[in-house]
């Protein structure tokens, strides 16, 4: 029963070496790297070690998490990610600026109307391209829209991770209108491909316009629903409430943004700490709640939905007339130099930081996610707490893995 | 070979089927004939006549169990489809669509498929327990499918301690997912496992304590006998003397049958499948139906204990009477004499041409075939409704077995609707709410019970 | 948009740790440091009550084709605009910069990206190790030598798959796919 596996050295990769572990452990086949590896794997009397995934049903697509377990309890654990690298950063370095677009798009795959912007929003800066105020307009509805479209799956997910069966089916109602919108405005359900360097690729259709106005007219009650099934339910808010508290210092210094930040008390949200696009001109709220904990996540996605939904309609009573696209060059080479864009998408702070050298493809292109930052918390969050936590919490962080893998 | 190979190969599929039949029935024809000349089928007739009088006991516990084991896939294959449909409308999805008539083949082709899958052993598991887990969570809810009474008459055995008998069984199901757990050789089947035996085990005694008032009431655990005193109205039935009891009975129920939300054992988004995780084919499909069979007789149970079992709710012969409806269905068809066979030659005929003309009037777009095939499965459904209030009419069982079934099935929808609607607690929550409130509350009712009884009988 | 003030500031507080003049490029506020004062400026970016730069938006590493660099993104309320902190001129063999995980330890995940990508090593990162690539993987995909095809001929085939890594290692290296030995 004990296989020994044969593993490549670390020191030298010609030389193979009898790994001590068996094909059956968790520990993997080769010395520790770093002291924190050596502490990880160094198993106490009574301790386990469990693989949650890559496989598993609730870790949001290909995330492992190596959890040290005593009984039902997490004592450790060693989040393990890469399953999903695609080397988007490399791939952005070989082709041209548009290029950089549609290969952004999929790595935020729940809402990649924020993704895709990185490099769009990159480039106009490099170029200092002025973009039509209407095409700023209809990108601030797609993202909004976008963002409905990603939180209410969110309530679903978290629901589902919980043992609920319905509310993810009701999220999925509620994003399935709105994906199909942006299929009437893009041509695409789920990555969208939409905006470009400059405005926005096509401008509203009678289609898009004529769902748009049937969902805002139950959008609100529709959220209402949705949340009534679960916002009060005792069994959800007994496994959400207290669970996985962050408090403002440590989301500081774990450099949590987004909705876990802000249900920390923290309202930074960059739509107003910096504002971009056009939403200076807009009027909303920043909800926060100053729990922390899973409940509170969950309650400021609620709340920004609502939001969202006010934003929408102050963007269609206020969106000009005009051109959707400015007049670029048809080669894009942008000025030598460097610029630094974020945005403000579901999971968090959306940033891209790229350089120019010249020629007519990014010298460098660092996509900062949010979701990389936010899950890299679960090391203090899941300590302490039981097994069924682990998705609890997990789920409250809205981790997106191609975002997190690039 | 050829010589009988080309004449069978070329026959028509419907001629490979008949002349092997009609072989068979001339073998058949002369083997009676010789038979019966020679006296020996009579002879074995009576004696095996003799002998299964002589053992009627034996005989009926086979014929019971074997009812029963064949009932209990059926069962389990109307939750199954009952779950799917009623999960699907509570989502607003439409749930299966596919097979048969609003799906409703579908678990049994869910059924085939399991049958038709690879049984898989993976590298490192206890074999013999691996194997036998699945028939012993299986044997548990069968085993008390047996003493169940479902109408007055129609019941496995009438057995004294049937109450205890009937937890002892389904406390074998904590065997069968704690075998299962632990020789999977799988860390997510073995907390499955151990969950199974933590909850099962906690949740057995407010669920055996809560059924105590019960006992006291009723004065025995024969569960016919507890069935038959809930006769008269229906403030006989216990549900409205052990309210308490009866919520803390349905709750432990809910545990004791790892539903929703108490699936710990199998928490799929904790624990992948718990204790099922390294089982496939129709091992799983025996943790499945084992499920489902515990879901009826946990609904059954309730309904027997609390319900009134087979009892009416209400009497329905005053009402009828007071309104002057009076079914006389003496039916005697041997006055019909030779329109009898006339009746049975034409009535099928006549009855399908009735009601296959109007479809195939009403809808142009059908073929006169298909009109003629969907009248004939009309005029069977209205034949077999016919025979069914026939036989409600005639015999008291069927109309006890229909209220049982209706009964249970509405403790069934419960149970799915909970499903639906309702998250998954956590382990501590579980342990917690049963050591912490149900059992204080189970021993509660017990004293208030039997307070109630002292005072009432001294009172008297 | 360029604050003046957060400039002013920058160069009173943090002067003689600047590698060159603070600039401003569109709404970012950028300076220079060398990898020895990152502890100090951070430090003191972070703490001072006037800068207060309390959220690290984002950290990388960057190959400029000479030297290596990393950059810092902050953010802090005092202020309209962000800040980036190039740690300028770092060799390309042995890249070294100080951890700013006791400030942020979220850092600690984008540092060992930039481990990861670059070969960049951060001093003071406990659990400085891949984090994409498998861990016996032997190149730095991100770095501008990266070439694919040695990338290709140092790990054949195969990441790190314990469940079943048994194959004997092959007889020898094709010699002409390894253009570099050492990256």
């Amino acid at each position: 029963m004990a296989q020994q596996t044969r593993v490549r050295s670390l020191d030298d990769p010609d030389v193979f070496v009898e790994s001590p572990a068996t094909i059956y452990d968790a520990v993997p086949p080769y010395p520790p790297r770093t002291e924190r590896e050596a502490e990880f794997y160094h198993l106490r009397d009574g301790e386990m070690l469990i693989n949650l995934g890559p496989q598993h049903p609730s870790t949001h697509g290909v995330l492992r998490v190596v959890l040290k377990i005593d009984g039902e309890r997490v004592v450790d654990l060693d989040p393990v990610i890469g399953y999903l690298h695609r080397g988007v950063e490399k791939i952005c370095e070989n082709g041209t600026w548009h290029h950089a677009i549609s290969n952004c798009d999929p790595l935020e795959y729940v809402a990649s109307m924020f993704s895709e912007a990185m490099p769009v929003l990159a480039c106009e800066k490099l170029l200092d391209l002025q973009v039509p105020r209407r095409a700023e307009y209809i990108r601030v509805l797609a993202w909004e829209l976008n963002r409905i479209a990603s939180h209410a799956l969110f309530m679903g997910w978290l629901s589902l991770d919980l043992g609920g069966l319905t509310p993810i089916l009701y999220g999925f109602i509620e994003r399935d209108e709105i994906v199909e919108m942006l299929n009437a405005l893009t041509g695409q359900r789920v990555l969208f491909n939409y905006l470009r360097i400059g405005g926005v690729n096509g401008d509203l259709n009678h289609d898009f316009m004529s769902r748009l106005g049937d969902w805002m007219s139950h959008a609100a009650e529709q959220v209402e629903n949705q949340t009534k099934l679960i916002n009060e339910n005792e069994i959800f808010v007994g496994r959400t409430r207290g669970l996985g508290v962050v408090d403002r210092a440590t989301a500081l210094r774990m450099c949590a943004t987004g909705p876990v930040l802000r249900a920390t008390g923290i309202p930074y949200d960059i739509r107003r700490a910096h504002p971009y696009s056009v939403y200076n001109e807009l009027e909303f709220d920043v909800p926060t709640r100053e729990e922390g904990d899973s409940y509170a996540r969950y309650l400021v996605h609620v709340d920004e939905i609502k939001q969202s939904i006010h934003i929408i309609d102050q963007v269609l009573h206020q969106m000009p007339d005009g051109t959707v696209m400015a007049k670029i060059p048809r080669w894009i080479r942008p000025r030598p130099g460097r610029a630094w864009v974020s945005i403000e998408s579901p999971r968090g702070q959306y940033g891209a930081y790229v350089m120019s050298d010249g020629s007519d493809h990014p010298f460098r292109m660092r996509i900062r996610d949010p979701s990389f930052f936010n899950l890299s918390l679960v090391g203090h969050l899941m300590p302490g707490n039981l097994i069924a936590d682990t998705m609890a919490i997990m789920a409250s962080l809205d981790p997106v893995m191609g975002g997190i893998d690039k | 070979m050829s010589v009988l190979a080309r004449p069978w190969s070329r026959l028509t599929p419907a001629g490979k089927v008949v002349l092997p039949l009609l072989g068979l029935l001339v073998f058949l024809t002369l083997a009676l004939l010789v038979g019966f000349a020679t006296g020996l089928i009579p002879g074995l007739i009576r004696f095996v006549g003799d002998l299964l009088g002589a053992n009627i006991g034996i005989v009926r516990f086979v014929v019971a169990a074997s009812a029963i084991l064949l009932m209990s896939v059926p069962t389990a294959f109307v939750i199954i489809y009952m779950e799917l449909k009623v999960i699907a409308l509570m989502n607003l999805r439409l749930g299966p669509n596919r097979v048969g008539p609003w799906g409703s083949l579908h678990s049994i082709v869910h059924g085939l498929k399991v049958l038709g899958k690879e049984d898989f052993t993976p590298t490192g598991v206890d074999v013999p327990v691996f194997t036998l887990a699945p028939a012993v969570t299986f044997l548990a809810p069968v085993l008390g499918l047996l003493v169940l009474p479902f109408a007055p008459g129609l019941l496995g055995i009438d057995m004294n301690l049937a109450l205890l008998y009937f937890f002892a069984v389904s406390g074998l199901s904590v065997l069968g997912l704690m075998m299962a757990g632990w020789s999977s050789f799988n860390k997510y089947s073995l907390l499955g496992g151990l969950r199974a035996a933590a909850q099962i085990i906690s949740y057995e005694i407010p669920l055996t304590l809560a059924v105590v008032g019960v006992i006291m009431l009723a004065g025995t655990m024969s569960l016919n006998q507890i069935v038959m005193n809930q006769s008269g109205s229906i403030l006989d039935w216990y549900m409205f003397k052990q309210p308490l009891g009866f919520v803390i009975f349905f709750i432990a129920a809910t545990a004791e049958g790892n539903r929703t939300p108490f699936d710990l054992t199998e928490a799929d988004s904790e624990l992948v499948a718990g204790f099922a995780t390294e089982y496939s084919g129709m091992r799983f499909g025996f943790f499945f139906f084992a499920e489902y069979v515990g879901v009826f007789i946990l609904s059954a149970l309730t309904t027997v204990l609390f319900l009134g079992g087979w009892n009416a709710p209400f009497d329905i012969d005053p009402v009828l009477n007071a309104l002057g409806i009076r079914f006389d269905l003496a039916l005697d068809l041997a006055r019909l004499d030779v329109g009898l066979l006339f009746l049975l030659a034409l009535g099928p005929v006549v009855g399908t041409l009735l009601i296959a003309l109007p479809i195939w009037m009403l809808r142009s777009d059908w073929s006169f075939l298909k009109s003629l095939v969907i009248g004939f499965i009309l005029l069977n459904v209205l034949l077999a409704a016919a025979v069914g209030v026939w036989l409600a009419l005639s015999f008291e069982a069927v109309v006890g077995l229909g209220w049982f079934l209706v009964k249970t099935y509405f403790f069934v929808f419960l149970f799915v609707w909970m499903r639906a609607t309702l998250p998954r607690v956590r382990i501590d929550q579980l342990m917690g709410f049963a050591w912490k409130w149900m059992l204080p509350a189970s021993l509660v009712n017990l004293f208030v019970t039997a307070l109630a009884i002292i005072v009432v009988s001294e009172v008297r | 948009m360029t604050d003046n003030a957060l400039k002013r500031r920058l160069e009173t507080r943090l002067a003689g740790q600047l590698l060159g003049p603070v600039r401003a490029r569109h709404d970012t506020t950028e300076i220079r440091i060398g990898a020895a004062n990152v502890t100090s400026v951070m430090s003191t970016l972070h703490d001072e009550p006037q800068l207060r730069f309390e959220i690290l938006a984002d950290l990388c590493g960057v190959d400029t084709g000479d030297a290596m660099q990393v950059v810092y993104h902050l953010w802090s309320e005092t202020t309209p605009d962000w800040l980036r902190v190039i740690v300028d001129g770092l060799p390309r063999e042995d890249p070294r910069v100080p951890s700013v995980t006791f400030l942020w330890k979220g850092g600690e995940w984008a540092e060992r990206e930039a481990y990861d990508m670059f070969g960049i090593i951060f001093e003071g990162n406990r659990d400085l190790r891949r984090i994409y690539m498998p861990p016996d993987y032997a190149s730095f995909p991100l770095r501008k030598d990266f070439y694919l095809a040695d990338d290709a001929a140092r790990s054949p085939g195969q990441g790190f798959r314990h469940m079943e890594l048994t194959h004997q290692p092959p007889e020898a290296l094709p010699e002409n796919l390894l253009r570099r030995s050492k990256l």
